[in-house]
């Protein structure tokens, strides 16, 4: 079990995962909170429960009438005056391929404020998952973020089999490490490709996107899906792994570790690249705490938090992973912390690789639970901590809430962007790595 | 000391020569092929109950319904279908004599026979189908070679190129997008969730198919299609698509 524990009632007590920062819940239908937290680390609440009275709601995402928006508790300052005006960006905008909408409050160039407001893709799924088996409600969870699909389905499983009791093989444990350090690796290339593409790098980019497209490739030879759609299960499209595919694998990757290598030098050598995301959409570690920021956002601001370090699995527990951070909290600082966790991947894949289970005992049968019991799931998505609630009965899911790291983050891109011009926008917004298909569900 | 002209030198040609020859084995991997059954009737009745998404009758299967989630692999069935799975009707994805059907040669859609500019629009997607389309621009696939371009406005663009499931809220953006493009337009449904909802369907708040709001030209399956789908499916709107 993932970063969680339970009480001998069944129901998941607190963690002392990070009682440093701030936690959040997503409820079945969606609606969302930011939850300023000391004392208790990241324990999931159920809205209207007692402990949501007893904690202090710093930001939100609440159904408005046409649409998610995020709230923070506490209004930001109003600006008013000659010339001040708020307009929307989005739903549809090729700066931003997923469908979304930003309200700028603006007198020109300057972003007053920024009000994220999501809802336009969402489709629904926890709710629609509850009732259904755990294995057809998967099918749904994988597609929620498809950049995502692994770490959301390994989050889900891992609360399922926390609330059934079911054991996991130690080779679905690896299996599933290996899937998330891959999309990982893929989904911090693809970010630095898009920052890249923002400040007009267009021969890193190009480079960048390349190789990114070659770990979509792996992805696709190792588990038959390039997006890793049923990577994690058992009736998935491919998933051995003989000796001579994992001594093959580790070449392959070995290659394009040193690609990555390359291009990031050259990165690091555009003084024009370089100079244009310096200082820009800068997050302050208060900030980041505060409102519960995660993943390479939250390491970006010196703030050392990674589940796979602090609420560590088999098999991260038996493997070398060493993250360093960053202080400046802006978005160089974010795409440094990026390169530096595909470094790390790499080097666990080959640490997974070297050690693969070789006879990887058979998945013990689930034991079918009579009454509903609860669980916690919980991964290091590329994002960030993503968080699954899921109570089952019989095998089939009867509630299920979420926290996606793209919930935690949202509100401090919109914090950060605050004060910065309009031309920051997309640095900002594709250095934090937001999806809106992880807001909306 | 490293230099991007130098990197450039170092990687050498890596664009796909797709479509003057096949796809290789590493640009479309096995769910990038739509399944067939390899027992004939037999695999269809137990490919029934083995799939979760009803795509699978005792007649053929619906390549518009198939997630590719691999389930009715025991029951007979391989991921043996053609590349160029792109249709112009509905029908034709659920065709008895399916997936042959699928390559069959298609006539242009009149006038769109030589370059096409193409407008993204997410109508509620898991972001895999966008991100897929987008992958079409990078040096592997270089949709620009074949006179593919994308556009920042659909004031410019020939086609509009929807993916996801269409939601509610996405209704009206939708159709005003639509409405913006200029005529001659086409619409091209990129992937199973526009065509058939997916794994989506029959979720209140979602249409399950996106020709039930605007005239869709070009289907392609898939979940998401890989990209030389997507560019197997646009390639067609101009009757340039790769006979299998």
């Amino acid at each position: 079990m993932i970063g969680s524990s339970r009480t001998p009632s069944g129901r998941p007590g607190p963690t002392s995962a990070n009682p440093d920062l701030a936690l959040a819940y997503a409820a079945d239908d969606g609606s969302f909170a930011v939850y300023n937290d000391y004392s208790s680390g990241h324990e999931t609440i159920r809205p209207g429960s007692e402990a949501e009275g007893s904690r202090d709601v710093v930001a939100t995402w609440r159904r408005t009438s046409d649409a998610w928006r995020v709230r923070p508790a506490a209004p930001v300052e109003a600006v008013e005056g000659y010339g001040v005006f708020t307009f929307p960006y989005g739903p549809i905008s090729m700066g931003v391929p997923e469908s979304g909408r930003f309200d700028v409050r603006t007198y020109g160039e300057r972003i007053l404020a920024l009000s994220p407001v999501a809802g336009y893709k969402s489709r629904r799924i926890l709710s629609s998952v509850c009732g259904q088996t755990v294995s057809d409600a998967a099918l749904r969870i994988e597609r929620l973020a498809g950049n995502f699909s692994a770490a959301h389905v390994a989050a889900f499983l891992s609360a399922a089999e926390s609330a059934t009791g079911a054991s996991v093989a130690r080779g679905e444990l690896w299996v599933r490490a290996l899937a998330q350090e891959l999309q990982r690796i893929y989904n911090h290339i693809h970010v630095i490709a898009r920052v890249a593409e923002a400040a007009s790098q267009n021969v890193g980019t190009a480079q960048a996107h390349a190789l990114a497209e070659e770990m979509l490739r792996v992805q696709g030879s190792v588990f038959g899906h390039r997006w890793l759609f049923g990577a994690l299960l058992t009736s998935g499209p491919r998933r051995r792994l003989d000796p001579a595919e994992r001594r093959a694998l580790g070449g392959t990757l070995k290659r394009h570790a040193e690609a990555f290598e390359r291009l990031w030098e050259l990165f690091l050598g555009s003084r024009t690249f370089v100079d244009r995301i310096q200082s820009t959409c800068v997050v302050a570690p208060s900030v980041a705490r505060d409102w519960g920021a995660v993943g390479p956002t939250l390491r970006a601001c010196g703030i050392a938090w990674d589940d796979r370090l602090r609420v560590p699995t088999s098999p991260y527990t038996d493997l070398f992973l060493d993250l360093p951070q960053e202080s400046s909290g802006d978005a160089l600082a974010r795409l440094l912390v990026r390169a530096h966790e595909v470094r790390a991947s790499f080097l666990l894949i080959e640490q997974l690789l070297d050690r693969w289970p070789v006879t990887p005992e058979a998945l013990e049968a689930p034991p079918s639970s009579l009454a509903s019991s609860r669980g916690l799931g919980r991964v290091e998505s590329p994002s960030g901590d993503l968080v699954y609630d899921v109570t089952v009965s019989r095998d089939r899911v009867v509630s299920i809430g979420m926290r996606s790291a793209s919930q935690a983050n949202f509100p401090v891109f919109a914090l950060g962007l605050r004060d910065g011009v309009f031309t920051d926008f997309h640095f900002a917004w594709e250095s934090f790595g937001l999806v809106f298909a992880e807001v909306d569900g | 000391m490293p230099t991007w002209i130098g990197q450039a030198v170092r990687n050498g040609i890596v664009t796909t020569r797709y479509p003057e020859v096949p796809a290789s084995e590493s640009e479309i991997p096995p769910t990038g092929r739509p399944p067939v059954p390899t027992q004939g009737p037999n695999s269809l009745r137990a490919g029934v109950s083995l799939c979760p998404v009803g795509a699978i009758s005792e007649r053929a299967v619906d390549q518009g319904k198939c997630i590719r989630c691999a389930r009715c692999l025991p029951g007979g069935f391989e991921f043996l279908g053609p590349v160029e799975a792109a249709v112009l009707t509905r029908s034709a994805l659920a065709a008895e004599e399916s997936p042959g059907a699928l390559s069959r040669p298609i006539p242009p859609l009149a006038p769109l026979s030589r370059s096409l500019h193409v407008f993204l629009v997410d109508a509620g997607s898991c972001n895999a189908c966008n991100l897929e389309v987008l992958a079409l621009t990078n040096p592997l696939y270089d949709s620009q070679r074949l006179g593919i371009f994308f556009t920042n406005s659909p004031r410019h663009a020939d086609v509009l190129l929807v993916v996801g499931v269409p939601t509610d809220e996405m209704v009206e953006p939708l159709r005003r997008a639509y409405d913006a493009l200029p005529a001659p337009k086409a619409v091209v449904a990129v992937g199973v969730c526009a065509i058939s909802g997916g794994a989506f369907a029959g979720i209140e708040g979602l249409h399950d198919s996106l020709d039930q709001l605007l005239p869709v030209d070009v289907y392609v399956p898939g979940c998401p299609p890989a990209p030389v789908n997507v560019l197997d499916g646009l390639l067609r709107a101009t009757g340039r698509g790769r006979r299998t």
